[in-house]
Formats: structure tokens, sequence, C-alpha cells
């Protein structure tokens, strides 16, 4: 007999958002049910809204109506879900939720009856019996949420569903309240069922063999078939489950965004305000009258803004914008819409869009409907500042900081599927952490077989399975570094807000795409240490020449900048700085800032991964012509000589080459993103191939922009951020060149940053002739300042900070006592400043007490003798017999000084041992230099850094430091396993190898690596170590 | 070297973590085996064993016989070791902390050896040895050149006084070690016996005498040993184990009087004999301390220990339910005395047949005895699929026709089929 298959709408269902409960992504469930046919979903996450904004756009892409609720487990019982019916519900139930989450630690909530008693208006109610008060419960129900609760019935195959299912007839007839159809869903197709039972397992702390009762019976918690369903439910109860679909009318679409209002002074549209301060920027930026070119712009810019309403984004951002330059906080934007006319002419970046030529010819897309993209970093050490003003701005009610989801990333899976299943812990630990460091599938089973576990036997095999099956799943939610999201009214009735892992801070339940999805207001307050930086050294070098120097009075295109920047002589650049950055800059010769841009953009692994470095650098040398397939192609490659460098000019050839609409590129750029997790880039490799053919484009040439859309995916770098990271690079090269003290003591003064430390950044200002002066308490601050030096070029005092230990307050106190009078004792020093023993010993350890004392071991025998705190004979004269010590030996002092201030301005330790290491017949890095390419050599010194690029399938590379240089070593695979020992534990390295070299950059390539560590003795060396 | 370090260095190493307790044993062990050489035997913890050898050279045959005897018989127990001798004990164990296999005999030689030490053997805190780095001092030698009161001053007396114990300036009375004894005593019967009875009656003053003396040295025993002398044949040797380390005199009893229960005797007993070798400390190590927190043993287990005397160990059993939704897995066989679990699962046969068997299906109705009549089900089970005995299955309580209750269900994987699984009482 034929019968058509029912009607139906899941109403309870949690996505993998309920953490370590639902095995299924939110996507997954909605492509599941609208592939099963269901009239609708509801996604009800436990007491959390974090997964529906994911669950909304998947809804839209596949037409399933979507409906929003919650699960809640009363404190005082029932389970409840609740489901959204209009906007006024949909507030309700944010709100329910902050209050929830807000009574609880990160994590978990609480909640009771009392927070119903106002009804929730616009929810609809799902009681779903315990078993155990159901009576009771059902009362409640229908008596506080009359003609808007149903029992839900979960017929699951259980014990005996048939006589369940008249009980809850029973029940639903006693107490007034209809059933409707519910499947209790934890995941979109049964096959997760071992995934989900993984979850309990990790959830309960308890390997899966021993959770018992915890685990779910069967699989029945998926999307059934609804033919399933037809045999399980009466017609009525699946019939019953449309008609509560068909109340819930609530869209997230709905959340049309209300603007704060404080925005535009009154009398003003958003319009007319934001064409106002463009003018009056464009009047400043362009006294002698805006180029025609900057005007057209522009007015296209303007329009297209209105068009799409967004002014609201551009006229936050200024606002911050502004703040920070009152405050005189140094400040970039960054981002695609940051790099338009109207962004330079309100002052939120530098880059002058007529230099750049026209490059920014879509910042907005029409088609993409997203909001515009404008991240603006800050000094990081006054970027709290600038949010605090966002909070006092729009109120804590109204501004918050968008969240990060922290999801399983490779090693945290292997970790907590491997103990969930039952694995030795030690191995579990050993095999998660052997795989940051090798973590691609190919040698996965390797390092099982590393680690003692049998890569075949079948619990591995079920650990990796599963492991990899987790990898994505969100496992918490973590606040985002400085996204902000304002809303016009309360935030708690637009989003749930939790309370995040710091005491006193909260996080809202959506990430950054969330936002953007939703086109919500967020403007991203970044921290950047390098402008720190800049701002110190400008400020240094103001008081330096008696006059205030100023960002903008940094000349722009200098070739002394350039000449240095292509001789790789960058250390304390910002970006280029990087080994990889400094081997790239001698054959990519830049020579102007468009150059630069490309330079901070090429050395990535996308680019690198895609192949695209050696076609551009041999084009540009004129070793290979450029030729492009298509003039189409030519327009959107030209800049970069045919060789796609931009993640903008990958998405730009999606559109002219392979016929996809700006919207479509859009999808293509956000899976790109994301293709990790989900894997469906893959969709996109059939319509991008056949579009480019369809185009007369070569297969070959089709593939190769896929592969490279591929490489892209993660790494790929925006010429518009590429393009704002320059100018600072360009900046901090400019103050590098021309003042190299001002630079050394702004970067040490904001430390840690970069890639050198403090030690390396000294030996490098040192040999460009700056004087440097040892940390002293006669005369240093607590930062490093400049003194007259000889022939009148500023040397660099070093600072307290330096000191390891010493406290900040301490040093302060010590500066404002030597201001009253000098000292004329280690021991007027000590009561006058009022330093504890601990500072005292520090500044002694230091040598930095050697003009009062004596010796180091002098100051230190004096302090330690020295009463300190609130003690009666503090003051009383001691009589002592004096004290004679070891003078230092130059080895003791440079170890002295390396354990307190992290570097020396003595010889360098490898000088002491230099006649040892010539008999050992090891060169300098500097002899290193003179030699030819292809020439044998042994090289040694102290390790300043490991690193092992994702790109450089599997080979490290090593730093080492001796008193004249840095020498590059390249340490291949096939070495490292039988060196390991020597690679991973010696701080000084000896390697036999030869030199390869490729114009001004040199590497060795080791043969054999030596460990010396034994030489140093006590010496501390930091590396920086695979990071 | 960090654990990850060194994991790095060397993948396959194994990690255990530092187990002073197992040390402590250890050092204590080395101590009892050398008291045989002298009765004045210190402990230096961790890692030292102080002798006060003069008294015992003449003894043992001169100073390098001695040594040669500690060296062989601390290489024998398998401990590599450095030994150094001096007229003060700190004086001898800081030369063999820096590993000087010397011996100094006279006090005047004592202090320029001593002054050559590094200021590590003091075994101070690492501040202190940092201070000293700091002032550049490295030596004894050079501390003590340094102002006395300076020096106390700033790092205290400790340091001082440490020294001038090694030079023997200061006192540096030791406690000495105390060998744990073993447990030996005997009574001879008034008259000879044959009745298990009277012996059980003397065992006991024994067994009493045994607890006392545990108790003294709060220590315990799993193994004692009674031995029964006859007048002609060799002794009659019963051995008393038990599951863990106690003291309980009424226990012991218990356990001898089962023994002796089954005894045959082949000649009248004159002498009772009660030897307990492995002595433990009870209060201290880890065994105890679950001994004493946990409830104390009550009569049920004591009757257990007394069916397994009997019957042998393996013949007395406990079931217990697991929780665990696969029903051939929810039983198991435990040790005694495990807990009962809760039911929160369906309705369950109470027997449950060791393998299920597979029944004829005919009409797609499964048979056993005729048709089944299918009363309560699907209960679905699907679990089990992290030990490779994943099961599915659809559960039905169904009706034979002679009106027993039985348990089946459909396999719902690979060729299907109907199987029996229980019976219901």
């Amino acid at each position: 007999m034929y019968s058509p298959l029912p009607a139906y709408a899941e109403l309870h269902c949690a996505s993998n958002f309920t953490f370590l409960r639902g095995a299924s992504h939110p996507e997954e469930l909605v492509k599941r049910a609208a592939g099963l046919g269901y009239s609708a979903l509801a996604v009800t996450d436990e007491c959390s809204l974090a997964g529906i904004v994911r669950a909304h756009v998947a809804a839209k892409d596949a037409g399933l109506p979507l409906i929003i609720g919650s699960e809640i487990r009363l404190k005082d019982g029932p389970k409840l879900v609740l489901l959204a019916t209009d906007r006024e519900g949909y507030g309700n139930l944010a709100d329910l939720i902050t209050r929830g989450r807000r009574r609880t630690n990160k994590g978990s909530y609480s909640l009771s009856r009392d927070d119903l008693a106002g009804g929730l208006p616009g929810c609809l109610v799902l009681l779903v019996p315990d078993g155990k008060h159901d009576t009771e419960h059902a009362r409640l129900v229908a008596e506080r949420f009359a003609d808007r609760a149903w029992i839900a019935a979960e017929l699951l195959q259980g014990p005996d569903d048939r006589a369940r299912l008249a009980g809850l007839r029973g029940l639903g007839k006693a107490c007034g309240l209809p059933l409707a159809a519910a499947g209790d869903v934890h995941m979109h197709v049964r096959s997760r069922r071992s995934l989900q039972d993984t979850l309990t397992a990790i959830r309960l702390r308890t390997p899966v063999h021993a959770c018992g009762h915890a685990l779910f019976p069967n699989a029945e918690r998926h999307l059934r078939l609804r033919m399933r369903l037809a045999q399980i439910y009466p017609a009525e109860l699946l019939a019953e489950t449309v008609r509560v679909a068909e109340r819930c009318r609530f869209s997230l679409e709905e959340l049309r965004y209300e603007y704060p209002e404080e925005l535009v002074p009154a009398g003003e549209t958003p319009s007319s305000h934001l064409r106002k301060l463009t003018e009056k920027g464009l009047a400043w930026r362009f006294p002698s009258g805006v180029p025609g070119e900057i005007r057209k712009l522009i007015e296209h810019e303007l329009a297209l803004i209105a068009e799409l309403k967004y002014e609201p984004f551009f006229l936050t951002v200024y606002d911050v914008v502004e703040f920070a330059r009152a405050e005189k906080i140094l400040c970039q934007g960054r981002g695609s819409a940051a790099n338009s006319a109207v962004c330079y002419a309100l002052g939120i970046t530098e880059i002058d869009p007529a230099r750049m030529n026209g490059l920014f010819e879509r910042f907005v897309s029409k088609e993409r409907r997203e909001p515009p993209d404008i991240d603006v970093d800050f000094e990081h050490d006054r970027r709290e500042e600038v949010i605090q003003y966002v909070y006092g701005k729009y109120g804590r009610d109204r501004a918050a900081i968008a969240a990060t989801l922290i999801t399983y990333r490779p090693k945290s899976a292997l970790r907590d599927v491997g103990k969930a299943l039952g694995l030795d812990l030690d191995q579990v630990d050993r095999l998660a952490k052997n795989l940051a460091w090798w973590d691609d599938r190919g040698s996965l089973s390797q390092r099982i077989l590393e680690v003692g576990l049998d890569p075949a036997s079948p619990i591995v095999q079920r650990t990796i399975k599963l492991a990899v099956a987790l990898l994505g799943f969100p496992r918490h939610l973590s606040q985002h570094v400085g996204g902000f999201v304002i809303s016009r009214g309360p935030l708690e009735r637009l989003v749930p807000i939790e309370n995040a892992a710091m005491k006193g801070r909260s996080v809202i339940e959506w990430d950054k795409d969330d936002l953007d999805a939703l086109g919500l207001l967020k403007v991203d307050v970044l921290a950047l240490g390098m402008l720190s930086a800049i701002r110190r050294a400008l400020e240094l070098i103001g008081a330096w020449r008696g006059k205030p120097f100023i960002v903008t009075d940094i000349p722009a295109e200098d070739p002394k900048v350039y000449e240095m920047i292509r001789h790789a002589d960058t250390i304390g650049v910002f970006q280029i700085e990087s080994r990889a950055q400094m081997s790239m800059l001698p054959r990519l010769k830049p020579k102007d800032f468009y150059d630069l841009v490309i330079e901070i953009a090429i050395v990535r692994p996308g680019p690198i991964q895609g192949d695209m470095v050696h076609p551009y650098l041999r084009r540009r040398d004129g070793i290979e012509p450029v030729e492009y397939p298509s003039k189409d192609v030519e327009n959107v490659l030209k800049r970069t000589l045919g060789v796609p460098i931009f993640q903008e000019q990958v998405m730009q050839l999606a559109v002219v080459a392979a016929g996809f609409t700006p919207g479509k590129a859009d999808q293509l750029r956000r899976s790109m993103a994301s293709w990790r997790r989900n894997g469906d880039i893959e969709r996109f490799r059939e319509p991008l191939i056949s579009g480019m053919l369809e185009r007369h484009y070569t297969r070959e040439f089709a593939e190769r922009i896929y592969s490279q859309i591929l490489g892209f995916g993660e790494y790929g770098f925006p010429e518009s951020h590429s393009a704002s990271f320059a100018l600072i690079a360009y900046s901090s090269a400019w103050i590098k060149r021309h003042h190299p003290a001002a630079f050394l003591a702004a970067l040490v003064n904001s430390q840690p940053m970069g890639f050198y430390t403090p030690s390396q950044l000294v030996q490098d200002a040192r040999r460009h002739g700056v004087e440097v002066r040892p940390v002293d308490a006669i005369t240093s601050e607590w930062d490093c300042t400049l003194e007259a030096g000889a022939d009148a070029s500023p040397a660099v005092r070093l600072g307290f900070l330096l000191i390891q230990g010493l406290s900040q307050a301490g040093a302060e106190r010590l500066v404002a006592a030597r201001r009253e009078r000098l000292f004329d004792s280690v021991e007027d020093l000590a009561r006058r400043a009022g330093l504890n023993q601990r500072d005292l010993k520090c500044l002694a350890a230091s040598g930095a007490l050697e003009a009062l004392s004596g010796h180091r071991h002098d100051a230190y025998w004096q302090v330690a003798g020295i009463e300190t705190g609130a003690h009666i004979l503090r003051d009383a004269p001691v009589a002592e017999t004096s004290a004679i010590l070891p003078t230092p030996t130059e080895g003791e002092s440079i170890v002295a000084d390396y354990a307190s201030t992290g570097l020396t301005l003595g010889r360098h330790p490898l000088a002491l041992l230099r006649a040892h290491l010539s008999r050992m017949r090891f060169a300098t890095a500097d002899e290193l230099r003179r030699l030819p390419g292809g020439t044998p050599a042994r090289a040694l010194g102290i390790v300043t850094g490991r690193q092992r690029p994702s790109t450089a399938s599997g080979t490290v590379f090593v730093t080492l430091e001796d008193e004249t240089g840095y020498v590059n070593v390249i340490v291949w695979p096939h070495l490292i396993e039988h060196q390991r020992r020597e690679l991973l534990g010696a701080r000084l390295m000896g390697v036999e190898g030869v030199l390869e070299r490729e114009g001004e950059v040199m590497h060795l390539i080791a043969r054999r690596l030596t460990d010396h560590s034994a030489l140093l003795g006590r010496l501390v060396t930091p590396s920086r170590d695979f990071h | 070297m960090a654990v990850a370090a060194a994991l790095a260095l060397a993948p396959r190493l194994r990690i255990a973590p530092r187990d002073p307790a197992t040390e402590t044993e250890a050092l204590l062990g080395v101590a009892g085996w050398a008291a045989q050489f002298t009765p004045g035997v210190a402990l230096e913890f961790p890692d030292g064993v102080l002798l006060e050898a003069s008294g015992s050279l003449k003894l043992f045959g001169g100073l390098e016989s001695i040594l040669e005897r500690l060296r062989r018989g601390l290489a024998e127990m398998g401990w590599s070791s450095v030994l150094a001798g001096a007229p003060t004990p700190r004086a001898a164990f800081w030369l063999a902390l820096v590993g000087k296999q010397k011996f100094i005999g006279e006090s005047a030689e004592l202090q320029p050896v001593l002054a050559a030490l590094p200021l590590e053997v003091l075994r101070c805190n690492d501040e202190t040895l940092a201070a000293f780095e700091a002032i550049g001092v490295r030596t004894l030698g050079e501390l003590r050149a340094l102002p006395r009161e300076g020096i106390a001053r700033r790092f205290g007396q400790g340091p001082l006084a440490e020294l001038d114990r090694a030079l023997g300036r200061l006192p540096d009375p030791r406690n000495f070690f105390v060998p744990p004894a073993r447990f030996r005593a005997a009574i001879e019967l008034p008259a000879e016996a044959t009745q298990a009875e009277t012996l059980l009656f003397a065992a006991r003053r024994l067994i009493v005498q045994l607890a006392g003396f545990l108790a003294a040295r709060s220590a315990g025993v799993q193994r004692f040993v009674l031995r029964l002398r006859h007048r002609d044949r060799a002794a009659t040797e019963i051995a008393i184990g038990l599951v863990a380390p106690s003291r309980d005199a009424e226990h012991f009893t218990l356990l001898a009087r089962e023994r002796f229960a089954g005894l045959e005797l082949a000649e009248p007993v004159r002498e009772i004999a009660l030897q307990a070798e492995d002595i433990v400390p009870l209060a201290g190590n880890n065994l105890g301390l679950l001994l004493e927190q946990g409830k104390p043993p009550g009569q049920w287990e004591h009757l257990v220990e007394r069916l397994q005397a009997r019957l042998g160990a393996k013949a007395v059993c406990g079931i217990a339910g697991r929780a665990e939704h696969r029903p051939e897995r929810a039983g198991v066989i435990a040790d005694m005395g495990e807990k009962q679990l809760q039911r929160d699962f369906g309705e369950r046969p109470f027997w449950l047949l060791d393998r299920p068997r597979l029944l004829a299906e005919i009409e797609a109705v499964p048979h056993h005895d005729g048709p089944l009549e299918l009363l309560v089900g699907p209960e679905r089970i699907e679990s089990g699929w992290w030990d490779g005995h994943d099961v599915a299955r659809d559960y039905f309580v169904a009706r034979t026709q002679n009106e027993a209750l039985v348990w089946i269900y459909r396999e719902r994987r690979g060729e299907g089929g109907w199987y029996l699984h229980g019976v219901f009482a």
C-alpha cells in the first residue's frame, strides 16, 4: 500500500556546541535534515546559542527552516526545550541563557523555576519527561506556559516504548498537554555513535569501557529517516511537530542591525556626517586641492557605503582612531576597507591611495553583503586604554569582546581520544607531544612506533580514526584578542554572554565569523608591539633633537633605507627580520614601497606551497618572460608579474578566469579558511576548473590555480594587510638606518617582541657603531636611555628593566632618590631607595653597583650585609672586618652578565674560547662569509634558534651565533633522524658541512653535528625553538 | 632537564616519578646490611650511610680489608658506591659526596683537604648557593677565609657550624641505626600433644606475643611459619599467608585454627615455634595506610579467607553486576566483596545463556518449541565498539507456547537472524 512519508520537524537537537555531548557540527545536522526532507530543524544546544549562526548560514544555503532554541535543565527540574517564536522570544531566551551562565563558572550554568516565573513570552516549551516526577513537572509546565507547551515524546527503542508512549499519553491527558514527537538528537547520522560515546568518556574523564550506563544504549539519537519515524510514532505526534515548527517564525535575519545612536550628532544622518568628516579629512590630506582621481574614488566609495548602509562601521572606527590620536597612541588600520580612500581621508590609515596606484579597486563588494573589514592596530602597551574607552563610551551592557572558538587540534584530539580509549596516558602524552613537530599524516605511524605503540593495532587505529573525526570540534569559548561588538540595545538580548575563565571577564557566545555572517557592527582593536617601539623611538629622537618628531616626519621612499633592506640588514625591523625574510631580501631586492608589500606577502606558507616564489623571482630578474593567458588575467596579475601572490588576486582570478560571481568567490574564500575543518573546498574544484576550461584556459593553468587556492587556504596574505604592514616595516627600517641608537633603546624597552633577544639587538647595534653602556646605578633609568656619546652621536645607556628579578617599583624609587642627591655608598642607596634584599641582590649581581662598591663580588657582599626591613637596628652602624673577595675573572663576569641581564657588553663568550676553537679548526661566521659556495666548512656557535617551518618538509633551520655574527645552518631530515640528540640538545653546536651561496644569501648545509655545550660551563643561553 | 626535553632526546625513554619511600627503603637495607661491620651505623638521608668503623678495624683485619668487603658486598647488592673515610662523620660524608675515594686518618690532615671542597657539599638551599657564587666564593677554604661574623650575619650560623663539625670543633652526635628484628619464639609443650586443640592453645600464645612485637614496631607480617617439632621425625612446617600484612592476633588465630583442623600429625608434637621473617612496617607504607583507612575487615572477609584456606583460593569467588549495555558483559565473576550495581535498565532475565542460541525462523516468526509471541520490544542495544565486540541487536520479551517467558533478539547486522539469550525465572 502506498503511503506518503509524513512531514516532520525535529524539535530537540544538540550540535557539538553542546560541548562533549553533541557529536555533529551544526552544518552537518542542517544538511542532513534538509536531505531527509524535514520540514524544519530546531538546534537546541544546552543553555547556549553558540552554534546557531553556523546553523543559520547552512540552513539558508540548504533552504531549510531553522528554529532557534535551547535545552535547559532546571536545577530543581524539569528539563525543557525552549523554542523562540519571534524576536521578543529570542531576546528573552538569550537573556535567560545569559542569566544562567553568568551565575556560575565558565562552562556551566544554573537556572531554576524562579527564572521562568515571567513565563518567557515568545517562546514555546517542550517538557522532556524524566520518568520520575512527570506529573508534577507536566502540571508546572501546563500552568506556566498555557497553550504553548508540549510533552516531548522521545521514543528511542528503549526497553518498552509502547508502555512509555501509553504513559506519556496518560500524562498529557491528565495535565492537558499535547504530545509532540522528538528525537533528542545528538548526531546527524547513526555512524557517529562511537564518536558520541567517546565524547561522553572525555566529558566524564573515564575510559569509555568503564562508562557503563553513562553511554547511550544505542545510536537512535540521530536524525532518523521519516520512514522509520512513521513506523515508530502515531501520525498525529509527527503532525504536531510541524504545527510547533510553524509557530516558530523567528529567523536570525531579523536581528536587523540597529547601530549605536551616539555616532551621529543631532541633525545629521550617518551619510551626511560621514561625508562631512571625509571632506574635512581631504582638506587636511590635500591642502593644495584634491587630485581628480582621488575625488572620483571618494565619490564611488561614499555612494557604495551609503547604498549598503555601512556608514556606522567607518564612523565607529573613526571615533576610536580619533580617541587614540588625541591620547597620542600610535595606531594604524588594516584590512581591505581600511585601504580605501575614505579611510585615508579619515586618518584611519596612512596609505596614500594615489601612491598605491589605484590598487584597491574593490574594498567592499556589493554582492558579498558582508560588513567591511577594518582592523586597527594600536601600541600593545596602550591598547587597554582604547578598550576602556570603548567600554566607557557604549557601556558594558552594549559593548563586548567577541569570542574565539577553541577547537580540537591534532594534539588535543589525540590526547583526549587516547585517554578515552584507555591508552597509557604517558604514551598518549608523548605521542601528542611528538605530533606537534610532525603533524602530517604520513609520518604519523612512524611517531606512533617511536612511542612504543603498534600503528596496526585496532586500538591505535580506532584512536586515530576518532581523533580525526574530533578535529575541529568546539571545545570551549575564549575571548578574542580585540574584536568588539557594539549594539544599540542591551547586548544580552542579542546574544548570550558567558563568564570567561578569567575572573571578572565575560565573553559573548559568537565569534567574529558569526558576527560577520549576521552583519553586526564590530571593530577590531588589536595590539602591535612594533607600534609601541616606533612611538618610543620617535620620542627618543625628538628628545635628542630637542624638537618633536612624529611618524609623518619620516620621509617616504628613502633610497638609503632600501639599500639597507636589500642587504638583509634588518634585525629588529618589523616583519622582514625573520630568517626566511632575510634570505629573501637579497633575492627580491626591494627598491620601493610596493616591493616591500610583495616581500611581506611572499614569504608565507601560501605562496611558498603554491610554488609562486620562484616564478616571481625569475620574472623579476628577467630570466623568464612575463606572460598572461588573457587580458582579464593580466589586469589581475599585472602588478605581480603574472604570479598570484595576494589572497585578493586569487579571489579575482576565480571571478575573471572561472566566471565566479563575487559572492561565490567569497564563499570560496570562507571555505578556504576552514577547509581543514569541513573539507568542503573540494566542491569548488569542479566549477573552478570547468569554468576556466570554458573560458579557454588550459587545463594545466586551471589545475595550477586550483592548487594555489588550496595552498593559500590557511596562509594566504591579503594585499591590504601586507600594505599596512609594509608601512610599519618601512618606518622601523628608516629609524634603524638613521637613528640606530634610538632604535635599539626603543626595541629593548618594548620587549618582549619580535624575533631577537636584547642580546642580539645590542650586538647588532654595536656592529653598526652604536655605543652601548652598561646598567649603572649612578645613571640608568628603568628604560634604556640615550646619553651623549663620543663624536656627538647618542650612546645607549641600558636600563634597569634588563635586570632579571629587579622590581620596577624598587628601580623607580632608586631613580627618585638619586634625583634628590647622588648616592655615596651602597648602604646610602639601599636606605634612601628603601630597597629590599632581593632588589639589592639583583642590582649587585648585574654589576650596576660597581661605581659605588667595587666589583660584583664586593657589591654582593655589601648588600647581603645590609639590614633591610623595619628593623630597630636598621640604621645602627655595623663595625665589620672588611672581607677580601676574589676579583671576578672575565669568564665569570660574562656568565654573571648573561645570568642577570641576558647579555654582555664584554667580549662574546666565544671570543674567550676562540684559541681553543681555532685549534679545533672551527671558522668564525665572518670567515665563512668570505668563502665561495660549495666549500666544505666547519662552524661552531651558540644555538640561538631552531625552526622547523611547515613549508620545509621536515628540514630544521638552526641559527648559530659567534663573536662575529650568525651562521644559518640547514639540517636535512635524514640527518635529523641520526643526530636528534645533538640537534635538540646542543647549546653550543659544531657543524661540519658545505656552504651554499646565492648572492648574499649563505647557508651551511650540515653533514655532521657535534655538541660542545660543555665548553660553555654555566653560561645561560636562551634559544627560540620551534614556534 | 625537563621531561619534555629528555623525551625529545630519547623518545623511548620510560618516565617514572622519583620514589622517596623506595629510596629510604634501599638506604635502610644498606644500613641493615652494614650493621654486620659495626654497631655504629648512622643514616645520612637521602643517600649516605655512615659507619663508625674505627672500633671494627682490628676485627676485620684492617681498613683495606673492611673496604674490600664493603665494596664487594655493595656491588653484589647492585649498588654503586663511593667510599671515603675521615675522623669526623661529616668530613667523611663530604669526601664521598664529591666522589673522592679518600681516607684521612689524622685530624691534622683534615683542614687542607676540606678547604679544597666545593661549597655544594654543604647542601644548603639554592638561594644560599647562589649567594656564595655571587660573592665569588667557591670552596670551603675560601668561605673560612672570610670574617666569621660577616658570614654569620649574611648566611646564618649554619654553614660555619657545619664546617666546625666537619673539622671536629663542634660535636656531631649521631643516632645509630637499629636494624629491624625478626620474630622467633618457641614454646615447649608441657606434654607431647596430638590434639589440634592443644596445639592451637600453645600457638595462640606465640601469636599474641608476635602481635605485641609487631605493635611495638608499628609493623605487620604477611606470612609466618609455625614449626611443630617432633621427637624423631623432621619438624612439620605450617606456613600461613595473609591477603595483606596484618598484626591482628584474632585473625592469625583463626587462620591457624583452619590449618590445624585439616592437619594429620605423623607423630606427637613436643615443641611449637613461630617464626616471622618478613616484617614490614604497617603504619608507614602505602599498604598499611590503605588497610588502616578502610573499614576494618569484617566477618565476611574472614569467612572468605577461611573458605579459601580450606577449599583453595580459586574455589571461592563472587559475582557482580557491571554497568554495561551488552547483557553478556553486564555480569562478571569478581573478587569477593565487589559492590552490586543499581539497576537502571529494562527488564532482564535471571538466567542468561552462556552463548546466545540461534532460533529457527519460520515465516518471519522466531520459533522456540513452537512459534514465539513477541510481548515487549524492541529494545535496541548498540554498544561495545571499543573492544572489538560491538553488538547491534533488537531485544524482545517473548512467550513460548508453554507460557514460559524468554528473552530473544534479532541480530541487526550480517546475516541477521533470531537468537535466544535468556530465560525469565
